[in-house]
């Protein structure tokens, strides 16, 4: 286990460094720190364009400057914007941003996705199968920011009406200026209003394909021989499904949800898109791409690709402290 | 985004689905039979059975007789802009479902969005499917070297999410804010898992006892790629088609909600149509919910067309014994 772990851990480090070249290749490639300089009118002169060039390295050899980017990135320093404030403390604080939204959201739909897709499985088959499984595939039918939106809509604007005030908002993760005067209590009431209809949002979403996969995974566990002996020595049919069907059902969502976790931290980016959070995804579309702002666009790859990674081996890992057999192959 | 992969997860992971191998239900059923079936009539008959994948199919119909033959019986052009009908609401006369903001109408924006979203999903399928099907049978056929470099490849495209890598490419190629740009787009980055699904299918396969005589008889290694080992991974390969399709339409909405999919002048596909609607939402909700739900209605129906097709071809999933 340990010489696995091990393994695994070097494995992991060596794609991330692969990858950390492909994306500074990538973005090197295509995009310009420069090109908000060239349709200022008047042009500035060719000399300016030089000086800024040597000031950002850019003139370097493109190894002397991926070097530079990655020996600055394993300390932290993820560079400056083109506003010439850092990368990293913008983007280390838009990840508990967006973490916020995420953990009270995986956590939702992990529980539902247990509770539907063992329902599913149990009663396969029957009217209440049908009813769960049409419900969850039009949820993943569902266009994400049409639902937000939605949900933006009407959910928020009943509540609302029934509390007789603002109770959810929908738009931003606290109201402005709100964290400079107030704390405690007051603070994190207003923080919780507007985390609300994201994490619905988000949680839905993601627990629609879960339960899939927990119906799924808990199919094949009702067929198998040894559920059969449990029942043959005479337990009864509730501890049969509990303690020998569920817990051999819950590997395999382990790992998707571990996969999914990973990919979460950078993708929720339309959800934050719609309800204007200040997440990863908006730092991504309107501070890096939009602005054609090479050290943020590569600082949230690097992050997010660090996500990824981590969440690949939790999973492997999981995985095969749930399931010894998975460490003989 | 990360529901889709789930979702694609899901296929690749529940599907043990390998129509040579032998079936332990089979034996049974061939004692009330007098003439055995054929295995793709088999699959056929369980399609056909199946309520789940039925729905869809009918659905799936429906659409494309509204989105390819409801234009010729309509007889309207989603481009018309109409200065004296702008914004009005639903039943109105000659705007069945209303209108936009610049008088187009509605019912034939959707019907053209239809026609693009499956042009987009055609495009998609057409340049990922042999890609994916190529990488995945490359790497599980020849193993070894050629396995470990095409999958690291696979796993370093995938260390960004799927939607980023899309609208970092698309960001690159502003003139690419058209159907065909998109799905061109999405097919050159969409193989990713279906090389995965492959690999791992013709990983187990390539050690079957009729590979091995195939090789015995002096078969080449492209005759028993194509002849024996593709044919009995089709199961996976369908299923993956229909999840993937509903993705895709999916991902060209997402795109192009966040300005990177089909945003350019005088463009549309169902996923430009429901993005304009959410501005409107609380306005004009007709031009908020009609999008919505059709884009819903054709991503459900291809993707239970997708679960009826893969009981048909699992016939395992049928039964529960316990």
């Amino acid at each position: 286990m340990f010489f696995f772990t091990i393994r695994r851990i070097i494995a992991s480090v060596l794609v991330l460094l692969v990858s950390s070249f492909l994306v500074f290749a990538l973005c090197a490639a295509s995009f310009d720190p420069l090109s908000r300089y060239y349709t200022l009118n008047p042009r500035p002169p060719e000399s300016f364009f030089n000086n800024l060039r040597d000031e950002l390295g850019l003139n370097d050899n493109f190894f002397v400057r991926y070097w530079n980017w990655l020996s600055g990135a394993v300390t932290g320093d993820f560079g400056q914007t083109v506003n010439g404030t850092p990368v990293a403390d913008q983007l280390f604080g838009r990840i508990g941003v967006t973490g916020r939204m995420i953990i009270a959201a995986v956590v939702i739909a992990v529980v539902l996705a247990i509770i539907v897709g063992v329902i599913g499985a149990v009663r396969q088959y029957k009217a209440s199968d049908y009813a769960l499984t049409f419900f969850v595939y039009i949820l993943i039918a569902l266009p994400t920011f049409w639902f937000a939106a939605l949900l933006k809509e009407f959910v928020a604007g009943g509540i609302n009406d029934l509390f007789g005030s603002q109770v959810l908002y929908t738009i931003g993760e606290e109201t402005p200026g709100l964290a400079l005067y107030a704390d405690g209590w007051e603070l994190w009431s207003d923080r919780l209003g507007h985390l609300i209809l994201p994490t619905i949002s988000l949680a839905m979403l993601s627990f629609a394909a879960w339960s899939r996969f927990q119906r799924a995974a808990m199919l094949d566990v009702l067929g198998s021989d040894y559920m059969r002996l449990a029942r043959a020595k005479g337990l009864t049919y509730r501890r049969t499904i509990v303690r020998h069907g569920l817990r051999n059902a819950l590997i395999p969502l382990t790992t998707v949800v571990a996969l999914g976790i990973g990919t979460l931290f950078g993708g929720a980016i339309i959800t934050e898109t719609v309800f204007v959070w200040h997440g990863m995804g908006e730092y991504l579309i309107a501070n890096g791409i939009g602005q054609q702002d090479i050290n943020v666009v590569l600082g949230w790859l690097l992050v997010s690709a660090v996500f990824v990674v981590v969440f690949n081996l939790i999973a492997d890992i999981l995985y095969a402290v749930l399931d010894p057999r998975i460490r003989l192959a | 985004m990360a529901t889709t992969q789930a979702t694609q997860d899901t296929a690749g992971g529940v599907l043990p689905a390998t129509p040579g191998a032998p079936q332990s239900g089979g034996g049974v059923e061939r004692e009330f039979t007098v003439k055995a079936r054929s295995q793709r009539q088999q699959i056929f008959r369980r399609f056909f059975r199946n309520k789940v994948g039925m729905t869809g199919l009918v659905m799936f119909v429906i659409l494309l007789v509204f989105g390819f033959i409801g234009p010729l019986v309509d007889g309207k052009t989603y481009d018309t802009q109409n200065s004296s009908a702008q914004s009005v609401p639903p039943g109105t006369a000659g705007y069945l479902l209303g209108s936009d903001a610049i008088g187009r109408d509605l019912l034939a924006g959707l019907m053209q969005g239809v026609q693009r979203s499956l042009f987009i999903v055609l495009l998609f399928v057409v340049i990922a499917f042999p890609l994916g099907l190529l990488v995945g049978a490359l790497a599980g056929y020849f193993g070894k070297w050629v396995d470990s470099l095409l999958m690291r490849v696979v796993d370093l495209i995938l260390t960004v999410p799927l939607l980023v890598v899309l609208i970092v490419v698309a960001s690159n190629f502003p003139s690419s804010r058209t159907p065909l740009g998109v799905g061109i787009i999405l097919g050159l980055f969409g193989w990713l898992d279906l090389a995965r699904i492959v690999r791992s299918q013709f990983l187990s396969l390539r050690e079957k006892e009729y590979v091995e005589a195939a090789h015995a008889m002096g078969a080449s290694n492209s005759r028993i790629i194509f002849k024996h080992l593709i044919p009995n991974t089709l199961g996976s390969l369908i299923v993956w088609t229909t999840l993937a399709a509903a993705t895709a339409i999916t991902l060209e909405a997402a795109l192009t909600y966040l300005g990177f999919g089909v945003n350019g002048a005088n463009q549309t596909s169902l996923g430009r149509l429901v993005s304009d609607g959410v501005q409107a939402a609380s306005t004009r909700p007709w031009l908020f919910y009609y999008p919505g739900i059709a884009l819903l209605l054709i991503v459900l129906a291809i993707n239970l067309i997708g679960d009826g097709i893969r009981d048909a071809f699992d016939p395992s999933n049928r039964r529960v014994r316990a």
